[in-house]
């Protein structure tokens, strides 16, 4: 287990290397250049900040000084703002993502296993048929379009909610909603059908055989191995949160960091644009770490396996 | 290996409770302020948009920034309801005979928002921290009318040569290099505003915090929470707050204009922009209100680049463009159809709209274009006509502008044009490689002359872009310049705007407008063809 992790966690390292290499090389392929403007400033002024951002020295000097930055967790002034460092940006904006994307999780998870067992216990009845109705709609609707109709009805329409900004609870309700929609009737779908098959597995008839309650045999035997399936897709439904929230923190606006993430690309602000794909995959590269551990703890069938293939 | 299970699911929870719990604060401040506001005070709802770029006047050059500054912070001189500009922090103004030198007197009662006395060290010390070269102000280039401001700021001259001085604490004397008759305009933009010295010096980065923040003008920086909200009150020691009638600004930052046009209908917001969408819907809004805005959408083309190295094909695809469809049915919100260069909003000294007098210079005529296309074809010797691609930066309003003129083209000269879409940042660096043969260009004005739009086409000029050259135009715009008589100024650009159309290296689309909504009960916002949203008399009901 503790080599398997090692091993892991080195090659989560030589991953983030090379999407920061990557990076960097395609950053500065791209034309335009962050200090381009509509305007021309004078040549003096050009070169001071040129200088300034130390964008007058050649590339592979630029390489080494970034990849510095990296390690010691500076990445310097923003171009385009620079009354404020990456790490500002970052320390101000990832917390609120991250709440953004936590709680999105929580719910999906959540609301997505109880709808998806509620189905298959009552398989081919209404209920079932109600849940997949939903899960359908759910899976078919982009979560901008779902927020900009959330945000009419219950918003402006019935009052009921604010329709935007970031600053009491009531307001995190129309963006984890829009967001955690899509995957919940995901995980929803994926409850049910191997839940389904898991309750015709001999195991549960020999459960319910022995007179176990129900609600037990649904909670301690079934749906234990139902979740398999659910926390496999765990890693790339957290992708698609993440990135999912870029899109929901505009509409909402939400100040968390996927507006530096996209603007900092349009405004070619290379120490914003490094520091924030850095972190952001860096994060998520650990994410998944994180949910293959958990897949081992949850079945140790998996993790022998592959620790017998690996070593 | 359950443990491992729990403990992880456990710190999973401490995280996004610890998350919430910092939002929840946040949310306590809010409603503090809502129910202040239900005290009886008076609280305009804004949206700004996004984050200002800076509050230090000479680095805060964009809408972003001067919306907030020009109520944060107060000039020499300030716009009035007919868009002039009046004396503000200067009492009184003295300009010597050759139009040359001004000397500015500084009311008495003119203070900081600390209590101090605005000086006129205070304005010397602003100017110069926008025309150093360390500064890297995108604005010093409007200072290049002072007298020594072009030589400090491009590293040749020295900050003594600037001739701009302090004869004593209230006086502040300036010279500039030509006449320039725009001058207490042109120093209504908020990179010309004072910056309190004593303030800056000990601390540089005065500008980025609310509680370090010192202003002069009709409000006080109560509160600035990046990325999120900051929020104006009165202040009190502003020399005419008697005439301020709002007590606070709450200033949202929502950049998706559905989301802004929604929080207005929902009551958060007494102001909005229209969404593109809904402009056909609100035309007849009570609440909707147009302004003129001195900018022009247009086309550059590039004219060493085959086929509009000929006057007369430019002039060919010039007269194929329908103006008027296309402000009325693709653009759809209300904008003027430009047939010059130069956009409303100027008026001369015989109290002319400089549009009017110099008439319409380039207007739809299918018939003449297919003939000025001949009549080029034949003179070129071309059987075929060079294949054109037009250009534009991605957005959707410019798509289906080209894609209007690609139909258009085809129409009245039977010409099939290529489009192209390129990425906004690229585009503007290929643009100024002159990468393009016909590309989509807008100008905003930077101050209020008509000579401001025009000089962007002398040669070599890092606005002209089209590798366009004529002597006898930048003769022209130089005689502009250098005239102290308004009247004979003003013959010159008409002149000058001529030249400019006959010679075609762009053609106009439309002119630019401001369109917003705004709540019944709101009033005194003001608002300028060239120039930033004034709050000092707004009102609310």
């Amino acid at each position: 287990m503790g080599k398997y992790i090692l091993k892991r966690f080195l090659m989560m390292l030589v991953t983030i290397f090379i999407i920061a290499t990557l990076t960097f090389f395609l950053m500065h392929a791209v034309p335009g250049s962050p200090l381009e403007s509509d305007r021309n400033t004078n040549e003096t002024v050009q070169a001071n900040l040129e200088r300034f951002y130390k964008l007058d020295q050649p590339l592979h000097i630029q390489y080494l000084s970034y990849m510095q930055s990296i390690v010691t967790f500076d990445f310097g002034p923003s171009i385009k703002d620079p009354n404020r460092t990456v790490n500002e940006l970052l320390a101000r904006g990832f917390p609120i993502s991250f709440e953004l994307g936590m709680i999105t999780i929580l719910v999906a998870v959540v609301s997505g296993i109880i709808l998806g067992t509620m189905a298959a216990l009552r398989h081919n009845k209404m209920i079932d048929y109600a849940a997949m109705a939903f899960a359908v709609i759910g899976i078919s609707i982009p979560n901008f379009v779902l927020a900009t109709v959330l945000i009419q009805q219950l918003a402006v329409n019935w009052n009921l909610f604010p329709p935007a900004t970031w600053t009491s609870p009531m307001h995190m309700v129309l963006p984890v909603l829009a967001l955690a929609t899509g995957p919940m009737a995901i995980i929803a779908r994926l409850t049910r059908s191997s839940m389904l098959e898991v309750l015709t597995q001999d195991y549960i008839k020999m459960a319910r055989a022995k007179g176990i309650k129900p609600m037990r045999i649904v909670l301690r035997h079934a749906l234990r191995n139902a979740l398999m399936p659910v926390v496999t897709i765990m890693g790339t439904l957290l992708a698609g949160i993440l990135t999912g929230t870029f899109v929901i923190e505009k509409i909402f606006a939400i100040p968390g960091m996927g507006k530096y993430f996209v603007d900092s690309i349009n405004n070619r602000d290379y120490p914003v644009i490094m520091g924030t794909t850095v972190f952001y995959s860096a994060f998520l590269i650990f994410m998944l770490f994180l949910v293959d551990i958990v897949y081992g703890i949850l079945d140790p069938r998996i993790k022998l396996h592959k620790k017998e293939g690996d070593v | 290996m359950k443990k491992w299970l729990v403990l992880f699911l456990m710190a999973v929870f401490v995280f996004v409770l610890a998350a919430c719990t910092a939002s929840e604060d946040a949310g306590t401040d809010s409603s503090e302020e809502g129910s202040a506001d239900s005290g009886g005070e008076k609280t305009l709802f804004m949206n700004n948009g996004e984050e200002p770029t800076s509050f230090d006047p000479s680095i805060g050059f964009n809408a972003v920034s001067w919306g907030a500054l020009n109520n944060l912070m107060e000039g020499l001189t300030r716009l009035d309801e007919s868009s002039q500009p009046v004396e503000a922090t200067a009492e009184s103004i003295d300009v010597s005979e050759d139009g040359l030198t001004y000397t500015f007197n500084i009311r008495e009662e003119a203070n900081w928002s600390n209590g101090e006395p605005v000086t006129a060290g205070d304005f010397v010390f602003a100017w110069q921290h926008m025309l150093d070269p360390e500064t890297a102000s995108p604005a010093a280039f409007l200072a290049y009318f002072i007298e020594g401001a072009e030589g400090y700021n491009n590293g040749e001259g020295a900050v003594e040569d600037v001739a701009i001085s302090a004869e004593d604490d209230k006086t502040f004397v300036v010279k500039l290099t030509e006449p320039t008759e725009a001058f207490l305009n042109i120093i209504t933009n908020p990179s010309f505003f004072p910056i309190h010295e004593a303030t800056a010096t000990e601390n540089p980065d005065w500008h980025t915090e609310a509680d370090s923040f010192v202003g002069n003008g009709p409000f006080n920086l109560a509160s600035w929470s990046h990325d999120e909200d900051f929020v104006f009150e009165k202040n009190e020691e502003y020399w005419d707050a008697e005439n301020v009638n709002l007590d606070k600004v709450h200033w949202a930052m929502v950049n998706d204009p559905n989301t802004e046009y929604q929080m207005y209908e929902a009551g958060e917001l007494d102001v909005s922009s229209v969404p593109a969408e809904m402009s056909e819907q609100l035309q007849d809004s009570p609440e909707l209100g147009t302004m003129d805005q001195a900018g022009t959408y247009f086309y550059r083309y590039n004219v060493e680049e085959e086929p509009f190295t000929n006057k007369k094909v430019r002039q060919a695809f010039a007269y194929a463009v329908n103006q008027d469809d296309i402000v009325q049915y693709v653009t759809k919100n209300g904008e003027k159809p430009a047939y010059g260069f130069v956009s409303y909003g100027f008026e001369g000294p015989n109290g002319q709209e400089f549009r009017d007098e110099a008439g319409e210079l380039v207007k739809f005529d299918a018939d003449k274009a297919k003939q000025l296309l001949e009549e080029g074809m034949e003179e070129e010797g071309w059987d075929e006509l060079p294949p054109v691609t037009i250009s534009y930066s991605t957005s959707e309003s410019h798509q289906n502008i080209a894609e209007t003129l690609q139909d258009q083209f085809k129409t009245a000269l039977d010409v099939d044009v290529e489009l192209q879409n390129v990425e906004a940042s690229v585009f503007l660096t290929e643009q100024k490689e002159f990468k393009y043969q016909l590309s989509r260009s807008s100008f905003i004005h930077d101050y209020a002359d008509p000579v401001n739009a025009l000089e962007s086409f002398i040669t070599d000029s890092s606005m002209n872009r089209t590798q366009w050259s004529n002597e006898e135009f930048d003769q022209l715009i130089a005689e502009a310049k250098a005239e102290t008589d308004s009247a004979a100024r003003w013959e010159t650009l008409i002149e000058a705007e001529k030249i400019l159309m006959d010679e075609m290296p762009i053609f106009p689309i439309h002119f630019y407008n401001q369109v917003q909504l705004q709540k019944e009960g709101i009033e005194g916002i003001l608002r300028h063809p060239v120039g930033y949203i004034d709050l000092k008399t707004a009102d609310k009901n």
